[in-house]
């Protein structure tokens, strides 16, 4: 970056004025100043904390028949009410939270897992690796997610959260591919990664000490946007009855079972329906406020 | 607007299209057979009755064999005969079901792009304004809502509240009568389907709006003193819309993966409830003619798509 000197004695009197940051501290920083990615962020620590202690604790077995009347609307001994088989819905709900949080954040890591070093090498060796690379990610980029994850569910022949995560898996990788190849790319021309190479470091020090790093904030925010895709595909799965196969709860099936009985008692469907929609627009709040905050000078 | 060249394109992409539905089939028919069990498991026949069943079927056959008369047919546009069903033949049911998909899609299409764009010049124009942060906001919640969240809340609203509210004057009658629906029972799930891709259309239209309003030739328009009319649909709108024309590809997968959700919500008797059904009730053939249709018709879609692309945009050309 060229600064011309009045301004980076200015911008040097700024840094020592104020305390020395990082840019991490600096982007959390403007994180919190963002209210409403801050109120995302939050809600999410919030829904962590409840799937943690549903490990442990719920109000009732998740699986108990009977335990609330059957269609009963929410009362006080039962907050969100009972489902069509009396199952009570609070406790169905905090299992759900842990069936979507493991689906999301399972996924993004098999993503990464896969994206990561694949996007990295066709980067920054480029060549016959990269063209492959492309070409794959063209061809995934073309082909309809949801039906071909739906169609390796039915081809491995059954359902369980392990089964979900690689299916998903397998039809988003290459969101994570195409970004961190975008980026190596960009950053293997840079001048700090030139003048690492002058000085003779090996390809892998380049790649993991002077790329990565740099690439990580765009990486965190994808990451941060593909969660609450991977929660919304479990959902489709599990309402169209392929996916975490019962009696374990999924926010999707408790809606398909909801709209069932929407005429006569709609809180069934409700609770998990707004559960799923305040989830996935709290990943998305959160992830528009860490693009900004990473990266300040992108406008949206 | 077709010249040779284009024609050849066409020619080459359709080529492509009928080997990659060959390629997807075969996966699929490949994967299906390779799994155990099949649809008759839940008739609980006796020995002879099963054999007489596999044989009907040519199921008794080595899997090469069925494979080989798999693609023979395919290649005849026959796709078999269901395993439930006996004697009803799958190529003509798809090719139903999809007219009905396409009916719901098609109307779901429009309705993306016509209330995208209107949402989105609007926002534009009043920037800043109550108008630009209800519309916006909208938009957010509209693409972090699932369709299936979208038409519970629909059905809730129209199907029963309105319902109740009017004492049935007028109201949303949930089902779907017929195989083709009527305009009154298509526009709710057309909007259930659309209603996530129209606000990704809205947030596009309003950013590069935004971007092309205070470009020179804009400010030229408005100097010669042409009516804001005028100046935003003929010279901004026009201009403005070239990178939304790109998401068309996207938004017409996204339209037909979703129709798998929301038929199966309102009982639609398309292409996407025979899907789930069929894989459901383990009629593994139905399950390898529809996706072999879901292929062609995702193939025929993109092209469709970048032929539109060449309409929208001179500069682009094959």
């Amino acid at each position: 970056m060229a600064i011309t000197a009045p301004a980076m004695t200015e911008e040097l009197g700024q840094t020592l004025a104020r305390e020395q940051v990082s840019l991490w501290a600096d982007a959390w920083r403007r994180l919190r100043r963002n209210r409403l990615a801050l109120a995302a962020f939050l809600y999410l620590v919030l829904l962590a904390v409840v799937a943690l202690v549903a490990i442990v604790y719920t109000p009732y077995p998740m699986a108990h028949q009977g335990v609330a009347v059957p269609y009963s609307p929410p009362s006080a001994s039962h907050l969100l009410g009972g489902d069509a088989q009396g199952r009570d819905i609070l406790s169905r709900l905090m299992i759900g939270a842990q069936i979507s949080l493991i689906v999301g954040v399972g996924t993004q890591l098999v993503v990464l897992a896969v994206g990561l070093p694949l996007g990295l090498l066709a980067g920054y060796y480029r060549g016959w690796f990269d063209t492959v690379l492309s070409f794959l990610i063209n061809v995934f980029y073309g082909i309809p997610d949801l039906l071909v994850a739906l169609i390796l569910v039915v081809l491995i022949g059954r359902s369980s959260l392990w089964v979900i995560i690689f299916a998903i898996a397998v039809t988003r990788w290459m969101d994570m591919a195409r970004l961190v190849r975008g980026q190596t790319l960009s950053l293997r021309e840079r001048e700090f990664v030139e003048a690492a190479r002058s000085t003779g470091a090996r390809p892998s020090k380049i790649i993991f000490k002077h790329i990565l790093p740099n690439a990580l904030g765009p990486v965190i925010v994808q990451a941060t946007f593909g969660v609450p895709q991977a929660i919304l595909f479990e959902a489709f799965l599990s309402f169209l009855g392929l996916g975490v196969p019962p009696p374990t709860p999924s926010w999707g099936s408790m809606a398909s079972d909801g709209i069932a009985a929407m005429r006569i008692s709609p809180h069934i469907v409700l609770a998990p329906a707004i559960a799923l929609s305040l989830t996935l627009m709290a990943f998305n709040f959160l992830g528009d406020g860490l693009r900004d905050a990473l990266d300040p000078r992108q406008k949206r | 607007m077709f010249t040779k060249g284009s024609l050849f394109y066409i020619g080459q992409r359709t080529v492509l299209i009928v080997f990659t539905v060959l390629a997807v089939s075969s996966i699929v028919f490949l994967g299906i057979h390779r799994l155990p069990g099949n649809a008759f498991f839940s008739e609980r026949l006796r020995g002879s009755q099963e054999a007489v069943l596999l044989h009907h079927y040519h199921l008794d056959e080595p899997l090469l064999v069925q494979y080989k008369t798999f693609i023979g047919n395919l290649l005849h546009g026959d796709l078999g005969e269901s395993l439930i069903f006996r004697g009803v033949k799958i190529a003509p049911l798809v090719a139903r079901e999809a007219t009905v998909s396409a009916e719901v899609g098609v109307t779901a299409l429009i309705f993306t792009v016509g209330l995208g764009i209107l949402f989105g010049v609007l926002a534009a124009m009043r920037q800043n304004t109550w108008v630009d942060y209800l519309l916006s906001t909208t938009s957010v919640i509209g693409y972090s809502m699932p369709n299936f969240v979208i038409a519970t809340f629909l059905l809730l609203v129209f199907g029963i509240y309105l319902d109740n509210l009017t004492n049935g004057a007028i109201f949303y009658e949930i089902g779907w009568s017929g195989t083709y629906g009527t305009p009154g029972q298509i526009w709710l799930p057309a909007i259930a389907l659309g209603f996530p891709y129209a606000s990704i259309v809205a947030r596009l239209t309003r950013a590069s709006m935004l971007e092309v309003i205070r470009q020179d030739y804009v400010r030229t328009a408005r100097a010669k003193g042409l009516s804001e009319r005028v100046v935003v649909l003929r010279h901004a709108l026009r201009n403005a819309l070239i990178p939304v024309v790109t998401i068309l590809g996207p938004l017409v997968i996204g339209i037909i993966t979703g129709s798998v959700v929301i038929e199966n919500i309102f009982g639609i008797p398309g292409l996407g409830k025979e899907f789930v059904t069929s894989i459901l009730s383990r009629d593994y053939n139905i399950v390898i003619g529809v996706f072999t249709m879901y292929a062609a018709l995702v193939g025929l879609a993109n092209l469709g798509v970048d032929l539109l692309y060449t309409v929208l945009d001179p500069r682009i050309r094959y």
